[in-house]
């Protein structure tokens, strides 16, 4: 049997860092679960993910994680305040239709939420606009305009503004370089390529 | 669930649908006699029961390899294989059960039983009453999901399993692998449970009672009393025609029949003998049934189906699920209009809510209620990687 190999990522290796070893954790835009799979393994984890595509949630059941298939908002909504210790929502607010209710309903039945996103104000993207004036295409957005789900490119810089009107205590945050790897420490609305949040309220 | 699966392509002539590779191959039942006196949740007791029951592949050493096929309201022991080469079908789960198949009898020992209650070999109403020596018809106890869980318990021990290694089902047989998880928890170790429901809804109890009152208004049915061979057929076969068009759906009717005539249609329109293919359809269906099934088992599991109710058992179906031990996968089907999907999900989020593993598959298809019985490479998939699981994936620390 060949040996099932799954790699390991800068943002995931962040995540892991704020999750707390033994407890529940839902994964909202799972996937196939190598997050997930990761944190189980790495922090024993009671792992929960929700995805709307069957495919990701049959690859999910094969390697022993729960997850449900549908609608994430329908999903916060069907549990108590705090059932879940961590609520991540990782390279997925930026596809949603409804993110302030997302966020919202994951701070209410999460004691922390982590947020990740590409941060659309790095300087690439502006540079792009500003001289191409067309919908980025590149190896981040692979997309044509036409072909792609509803996108909601968001900043940095809006991300905290959010946080701050809604009253959201942001406890930690990371900002990774355009190659999602290295940390940017410097203006990161300008440098940051990826960035993570750790939410609560 | 409905008489008229797609069938496989027959095999060639040359090789035996029955010796085929892949296939289980004929099969025969076997009865489960439990001697001693069983007492039903209504306090009513039987001096003992018999189940007819079908095993397939072997029990491993360590007695846990056994996976428990639940049928469903209309169904039987007879869930893969051939009982004779003649068979004009092979059991009515056979696509998902085999060597190599979705649940692979190469690595599992299958077991499925007639349910206590029913009509095929297992005792039910018209099983002689050893104190009249007549059929209970009407005297039989009542029967409840949870007696059949508990007879088919005592089946499983008599067969040398420690654990169940997964219990699966559609509709009713969903309910009983779910309440496997409840009553057994330590007993049962994955629960699969398809197009089902925590409880019946209104419109579901309002079918089976128009079945119910079917057979009950025919005379023939006589308060239960009737001779083997006869009773309500006319009831019993409106009953299922009825019943029949509930597991399917408009599309999937609209696909098979549309508005086609009969062949043999009279060309004046103003007669009742059937002139569309669906109607000579369903009395088929009708007729099919009536000599296979049992008018009282109809009523009685009908009503086991309709009292089937862990919120209203438990208090909540948060409560229904706290001893739950097993991993739990729950599928719905977007076309299923009897059980539908917002029924299966909240079996889920229930589970979930109590702390348990659960997941939640919806399959888009738009054969109805009786999709679960549906071939399907995704739902063979989701099937196979629940009950057998990858290996863990190893994860690559160099970044």
């Amino acid at each position: 049997m060949t040996r099932l190999v799954e790699k390991r990522t800068v943002d995931m290796e962040i995540i892991g860092d704020w999750v707390e070893p033994g407890t529940r954790v839902l994964d909202l835009g799972c996937g196939a679960g190598a997050l997930l799979d990761y944190l189980v393994q790495t922090k024993q984890v009671a792992a929960v993910g929700v995805d709307l595509d069957f495919q990701k949630i049959a690859a999910c059941v094969r390697r022993g994680l729960a997850a449900y298939q549908g609608d994430m908002t329908d999903f916060l909504r069907a549990f108590p305040e705090k059932h879940f210790d961590r609520v991540i929502c990782s390279h997925t607010v930026h596809e949603l239709a409804d993110p302030a209710t997302v966020i919202l309903e994951a701070l209410r039945v999460g004691r922390a939420l982590t947020v990740g996103f590409i941060n659309h104000g790095f300087w690439k993207n502006r540079l792009n606009t500003l001289m191409q004036g067309r919908k980025i295409r590149n190896e981040v957005y692979t997309t044509e305009w036409f072909e792609s789900r509803p996108a909601n490119p968001v900043t940095i810089a809006d991300f905290e503004d959010f946080c701050r009107t809604r009253g959201i205590r942001i406890a930690r945050r990371a900002h990774l370089a355009g190659n999602w790897r290295t940390p940017c420490r410097a203006r990161p609305n300008l440098f940051a390529g990826y960035a993570l949040y750790d939410l609560a309220k | 669930m409905t008489d008229d699966l797609e069938l496989p392509p027959a095999q060639p002539a040359a090789t035996p649908r029955h010796l085929a590779p892949g296939e289980v191959g004929l099969v025969a039942p076997r009865d489960f006699v439990y001697p001693r006196p069983f007492t039903f949740k209504s306090g009513q007791v039987i001096p003992g029961f018999t189940l007819r029951y079908e095993t397939y592949g072997t029990l491993n050493a360590t007695r846990d390899n056994a996976v428990l096929i639940c049928h469903a309201l209309s169904g039987d022991h007879h869930c893969a294989g051939w009982h004779s080469p003649g068979d004009r079908k092979p059991g009515w789960w056979n696509n998902l059960i085999g060597p190599g198949k979705a649940v692979d009898t190469g690595r599992f020992f299958v077991i499925c039983a007639n349910v206590l209650g029913g009509c095929q070999g297992s005792t039910g109403p018209s099983s002689l009453n050893p104190e009249t020596g007549r059929p209970y018809g009407v005297h039989f106890p009542f029967v409840t999901v949870a007696d059949m869980v508990r007879s088919q318990r005592l089946l499983c021990e008599h067969l040398g399993v420690a654990e169940l290694h997964g219990v699966i089902g559609g509709s009713m047989g969903g309910m009983l692998a779910l309440l496997f998880a409840i009553e057994c928890p330590r007993f049962t170790r994955r629960v699969l449970a398809m197009a089902t429901t925590g409880r019946e809804s209104a419109q579901a109890i309002a079918f089976n009672e128009v079945g119910r009152q079917a057979i009950m208004q025919d005379p023939a049915w006589n308060h239960g009393d009737y001779p083997k061979d006869g009773g309500p057929r006319v009831g019993l076969a409106i009953a299922r025609m009825m019943a029949h068009i509930t597991y399917v759906s408009d599309a999937s009717m609209d696909r098979k029949f549309g508005r086609r005539k009969k062949d043999t249609a009279n060309n004046d329109a103003y007669t009742f003998e059937p002139q569309f293919e669906v109607e000579g359809y369903l009395r088929h269906q009708g007729q099919s049934f009536i000599n296979r099934f049992d008018a009282n088992s109809y009523l009685y599991i009908t009503r086991a189906i309709d009292q089937f109710d862990l919120t209203d058992a438990y208090g909540s179906l948060e409560q229904a699920f706290a001893p739950v031990e097993a991993e739990t996968l729950v599928v719905g089907f977007t076309s299923d209009w009897l059980f539908p999907p917002e029924q299966n999900r909240q079996l889920a989020l229930a589970l979930l809510r109590a702390g348990k593993q659960a997941s939640y598959a919806e399959l888009a298809t738009d054969l109805g209620h009786d999709s679960f019985l549906l071939e399907s490479e995704d739902l063979y998939a989701l099937v196979r990687g629940f009950l057998e699981r990858d290996q863990p994936y190893t994860f690559d620390y160099a970044i």
